[in-house]
């Protein structure tokens, strides 16, 4: 048989390494079931199709600002003398097979990671998923979402073309606008004056190794703190702070997130097929004299260069030295924002003190109406500047003045994000007081008894109701069930055939174990088995479903 | 299983699309440069007729619907500018693009269907140039044998910083904009060049050439006008602000679809079967 | 799959399955069953992904065999991948065992047994440490001492260091004004209500030098008090890189006589020395003296009489 084949291998590994002690554990770990806990791995999944697709590219793209001509199908192009940096990004959107489509859905798999950050740590935020004991992968989780951010500036300047290098040109004026050391870091790191020789390999070794490194290790840290602490759930269906309810790993969950890494890939595919990202060809090579009006960088930058255009034409001049303009909105504000987020599950605890105890059980948005008035206002706030990175776009777009659009921004950022927020408290009360908010209604049947009086009784769930009608049970343990089949009245050679049990039963484990489905678990709740049954149902959470 | 029909029909959408954008693509090579040839043989401008009759029915024309704010010798008024020597250029640009005439004086006349058959324009530009000297003729616009490689740098140098580098165009101060490029004709766009309307800048001879000026409108007609968007929806061409939606709405969205089939159980029935 | 499908769906009944001698009826845990009643249909189902997934597979060779074409590889790449993920989860979440399970949580933090031990330990270095402070201090010392001139090389080879460099430019007193290609600019060049980009002629196409040279009027006007004779002929210079983020200012509006940074909307006054009246940019642009030699070309009467560009540290006022 193929599965002793298989447990020979194991067993010389286990040998060496004890690793199914490990293994069994993890094989039958439970993943509590939610949409929303998914969000995160559609970030896990966009990093992975990043390496794959960033791979690819580096065979092809030449990370040097050594002058070439390009003589190659793109007409407007044939002769200029441009990097060979952009002239490999354009040979490769050209000449290369399937080079253009591993470009483009290198892009989009960028942008698409770096929002399923920002809607995952949303999801956390908002269920109070980062307090104790989460606080460490609440603060790896937002080192990452910088660094993707950073790293994500760094992939888009790379091709040198006439966009990103506009945003090469800004990023040099950030650095040289720190105080002290400033113009130092803007020389060393350019390697002279503006534009430097150096900023293209440098950028290209920090984005394809430095950084996607440090990334990847603290995607393992994550992950590892997560499989170690367990993942959070929400309430009902006998979920308890000291228990998870849900999906077993191996093979239910695994099959189902192995299916969705490929949709994730296939949703990228088809974008990177059908919708053009970052067409450079049409930018033409970068030329430090030549700019392109409605220059944007990428969606996740876009809360950076909002804060530049809005922000007030102010200087700080004093004892012959400048703190610069852009050092406020592109410095320090960023370096805020981190601190901010950074640190916020202590923030909150110096208020709430809820540290005390472990939070296993997610919040709802309502349960906590000043956090989600808080997040809602800070969330509106980033959005405002973002939108304030398209001023021209949207001016241009709706036909008002430019003036206008930025002028209102400038109050708007400062107006809109406590109304938001006031907004979101009032929601959250309000829904408090609702009975089931936001959960499928059954169905009441009103019933004429023969006496005539009216009555009204609730219907009988359909297939539509909740799924978790069961109740939980727990993972079957094939090891466990032989033995215990026999305490259990002898019921254990009279259980139902693997055979019988079909595919699932198979492929939970093969053998022995349907012997504990054979009615055990099926007891009524108000009922304790004894035997097995008693000892699992020991474990089981009994509070009645709500 | 609403993805099972989705995706086919999707590829079938799509092999149309790319079927057409394929094929509507200008071939490689189908233009190779020949820098100069027969450039300085042809003449610069396109010469106005002022024959007699075409002067009268020019100011017929002119007078009933320009007049009120030009005069009835353009000579200009609080509301509009004189037009007496602005050459034949802007005459046939502001008319020809349906930029005039104008109902109402506003800060930058929109761009609209033009009102005058085009031998109606001949005759307007035919009358205000027959009062008096001086101005840019209509560019003589000769796209065969034009570099667009030069046109590329130039239109890079001095056009991409108002209408962008995708020729789409954008706001300026104080509700001026940049137009778009895209309906601009050929000749317009070397009328605006040579004109400078409105806000925009001018581009005289000396400045840009008469070959270069033939580049730079090659390379809008054939790349602004014709993107080659070899890479899918061209999402307007306004970069990376309509990007960022597209990733949104299309990629986190469809995403977390999935993750709503993927991570919610699946709907068990009841032990109890409910008949249902 | 089975017929135990079918039928087995009906439960013992409440209170038979806890006594010995009644045998439970052979079921299957609802746990354990998939949540699809017709699971061939669902195998049907998730077997046409699969084939579909290698149909993408197919028409991805055959378009790779043409020599690749975008929209057509997205597809094909987009329905293998699909079909793979519609696939397994499909597998996933109707054919095998949905629980819903449940587990214990372990306590996280370590009994206090568990740390009074581990201070214990961790204390048997500590203590040795602390006795003999005085090595302690000393490696301490080296370790700091070799991590700033280990760094240090680094660093500092990086580039050069700014010196005066953001001080100047390359514009110099009788400077030739040249365009990108050299062309030397005359007077006669721009028309009014015209510009271009213009450098000294020993640094074409340098970054930093680049200078919009714009003519509002054909004679000379005053920007500022004291550069009366700096626009000759109504050419008037001012440095194209923007004070506030450095961007290439080129946005030339003719009718309103400003200039339009596109990177953050910053507009300066060309009549008025490019004094910022709209956005981020806090100084002017800085301008440079023109004059016009015995040929009628454009010259630099000096370079800039301050920095250009952005603001840094050094700059001062």
């Amino acid at each position: 048989m193929i599965t002793q084949k298989i447990d020979e291998r194991v067993n010389w590994l286990d040998d060496r390494l004890g690793v199914q002690k490990w293994a069994r554990k993890s094989l039958n770990k439970i993943f509590p079931d939610h949409w929303s806990f998914m969000i995160g791995e559609i970030a896990l999944y966009s990093f992975a199709i990043l390496i794959l697709t960033g791979i690819f590219l580096t065979f092809f793209y030449s990370p040097s600002t050594a002058q070439v001509i390009y003589h190659g199908p793109y007409k407007p192009l044939d002769g200029q003398k441009m990097s060979a940096a952009y002239e490999s990004s354009v040979a490769l959107s050209f000449t290369v097979r399937a080079g253009l489509l591993m470009r483009q859905m290198h892009h989009w798999a960028a942008d698409v990671f770096i929002g399923a950050i920002v809607v995952h740590m949303c999801r956390i935020f908002f269920t109070g998923a980062f307090r104790r004991p989460r606080e460490l992968n609440w603060m790896i989780g937002v080192m990452m979402l910088f660094l993707s951010i950073a790293n994500g500036f760094l992939g888009y300047s790379l091709p040198d073309d006439l966009v990103s290098g506009t945003g090469i040109r800004i990023a040099f004026s950030i650095v040289l606008s720190i105080p002290v050391v400033g113009s130092y870091l803007a020389f060393f790191l350019f390697d002279g004056n503006y534009p430097g020789t150096q900023i293209i390999p440098r950028f290209f070794i920090l984005h394809v190794l430095l950084l996607p490194a440090a990334i990847a290790a603290l995607i393992g840290a994550h992950l590892a703190i997560m499989w170690h602490q367990k993942h959070t759930q929400f309430r009902g269906n006998g979920a308890t702070e000291r228990n998870v309810v849900g999906s077993v790993l191996w093979p239910t969950y695994a099959f189902k997130t192995l299916g969705f890494f490929f949709l994730t890939t296939a949703v990228l595919a088809l974008l990177a097929g059908f919708f053009q990202i970052n067409p450079i060809w049409q930018y033409g090579p970068y030329v430090p004299y030549h700019v392109s009006y409605a220059v944007q960088p990428d969606w996740y930058m876009g809360w950076l260069d909002g804060a530049l255009r809005i922000m007030p034409a102010w200087e700080i001049t004093a004892f012959h030295h400048m703190v610069p303009n852009v050092f406020f909105p592109a410095v320090l504000f960023p370096g805020l924002t981190f601190m901010l987020f950074y640190f916020w599950p202590f923030i909150e605890d110096h208020f709430t003190k809820e540290s005390v105890t472990d939070h296993n059980l997610l919040d709802l948005p309502r349960d906590n109406p000043v956090r989600t008035a808080i997040g809602w206002g800070v969330l509106t706030f980033y959005f405002l500047l973002f939108a304030a990175s398209a001023t021209d776009v949207i001016a241009n777009t709706f036909s008002i003045s430019l003036n206008l659009v930025l002028w209102s921004f400038r109050f708007m950022v400062v107006i809109v994000p406590p109304i938001a927020g006031w907004i979101a408290y009032r929601v959250a009360k309000e829904m408090q007081t609702w009975q089931d908010a936001g959960s499928r209604k059954r169905a009441t049947i009103i019933v004429r008894s023969a006496d005539g009086a009216y009555l009204t009784e609730e219907a009988e769930p359909r297939p539509g109701d909740r799924a978790h009608l069961l109740p939980p049970a727990e993972v079957p343990e094939e090891s466990l069930a032989p033995a215990v089949a026999a305490h259990v009245g002898g019921a254990g050679p009279e259980t139902v055939s693997p055979g019988q049990v079909g595919v699932t039963g198979a492929a939970l484990g093969g053998a022995g174990r349907p012997a504990s489905g054979g009615g055990v678990k099926r007891a009524k709740r108000d009922h304790r088995p004894s035997g097995l049954g008693g000892m699992l149902d020991s474990l089981r959470p009994r509070r009645p479903r709500d | 299983m609403r993805i099972h029909l989705a995706i086919p029909s999707a590829v079938v959408v799509f092999t149309a699309a790319v079927g057409v954008t394929y094929f509507a693509s200008p071939a490689p090579g189908a233009h190779a440069s020949s820098l100069g040839t027969g450039a300085s043989t042809t003449p610069t401008t396109i010469p106005v007729s002022h024959n007699r009759s075409q002067v009268a029915s020019g100011k017929t024309l002119f007078i009933a619907n320009c007049s009120t704010c030009h005069g009835t010798n353009a000579q200009g008024s609080a509301y509009a500018p004189n037009l007496v020597g602005l050459g034949a250029a802007t005459i046939d640009f502001w008319v020809g693009t349906g930029r005039m005439p104008l109902p109402f004086p506003t800060a930058q006349a929109p761009e609209k269907k033009p009102l005058f058959s085009a031998s109606q324009r001949h005759a307007i530009v035919s009358y205000v140039t027959s009062l008096g000297k001086g101005g840019p003729g209509i560019p003589n616009v000769q796209l065969k044998g034009a570099n667009v490689a030069t046109g590329e740098q130039l239109f890079s140098l001095n056009c991409a910083g108002c209408h962008t580098i995708a020729g789409v165009g954008d706001a300026l101060s104080a509700g001026y904009y940049a137009p778009s490029l895209y309906p601009a004709t050929s000749t317009q766009v070397a009328e605006a060049m040579r004109t400078g309307p409105g806000n925009m800048p001018r581009f005289g001879p000396q400045d840009i050439t008469p070959q270069q000026l033939n580049d730079v409108v090659a390379y809008v007609h054939r790349y602004i006008q014709h993107p080659v968007d070899r890479g899918g929806l061209g999402l307007g061409h306004v970069g990376p602000v309509a990007e960022g939606f597209v990733a949104f709405l299309v990629g986190i969205g469809s995403l977390l679809l999935l993750s709503y089939w993927i991570g919610e159980p699946a709907e068990k029935r009841e032990s109890h079967g409910a008949g249902a | 799959m089975t017929g135990s499908d079918g039928t087995g769906g009906t439960p013992s009944a409440g209170g038979t399955a806890g006594g010995s001698d009644i045998r439970p009826v052979a079921t299957v845990d609802p746990h354990l069953e998939p949540s699809v009643r017709h699971q061939h249909r669902m195998e049907m189902i998730v077997a046409g992904s699969f084939a579909a997934a290698f149909v993408g597979t197919v028409g991805l060779a055959v378009v790779y065999w043409y020599g690749g074409q975008d929209q057509w590889e997205g597809a094909f790449l987009g329905l293998v991948m699909a079909g793979l993920g519609v696939g397994l989860t499909a597998w996933g979440k109707y054919l095998l065992p949905q629980g819903p399970f449940v587990q214990e949580r372990e306590t996280l933090s370590s009994p206090s047994a568990e740390r009074v031990a581990y201070s214990a330990s961790f204390e048997r270095g500590v203590g040795e440490m602390r006795r003999r402070s005085f090595l302690g201090k000393l490696l301490g010392a080296v370790l700091g001492a070799f991590g700033v001139v280990a760094l240090f090389p680094f660093i500092r080879s990086l580039g050069p260091q700014p010196k005066l460099a953001l001080f100047t430019t390359s514009w110099r007193k009788g400077s030739r004004v040249v365009q990108a290609d050299g062309t030397p600019v005359h007077y006669n060049d721009l028309e009014v209500g015209g510009y271009m980009t213009v450098f000294p002629s020993h640094d074409a196409n340098s970054a930093i030098s680049q200078t919009l040279l714009v003519r509002p009027s054909s004679s000379p006007f005053t920007t500022k008090p004291g550069r009366e004779t700096w626009t000759p002929k109504g050419y008037v210079a001012y440095s194209k890189v923007c004070t506030h983020a450095g961007c290439p200012v080129s946005l030339y509006e003719e009718q309103t006589q400003q200039l339009l940074c596109p990177c953050h909307q910053s507009l300066f006054n060309i009549l008025d020395g490019a004094m910022p009246v709209f956005g981020p940019a806090p100084r002017p642009l800085a301008q440079l003296p023109l004059y016009i030699d015995k040929k009628g070309y454009l010259r630099a009467q000096a370079g800039y009489d301050e920095p250009i560009g952005p603001g840094f540290w050094e700059r001062g006022a």
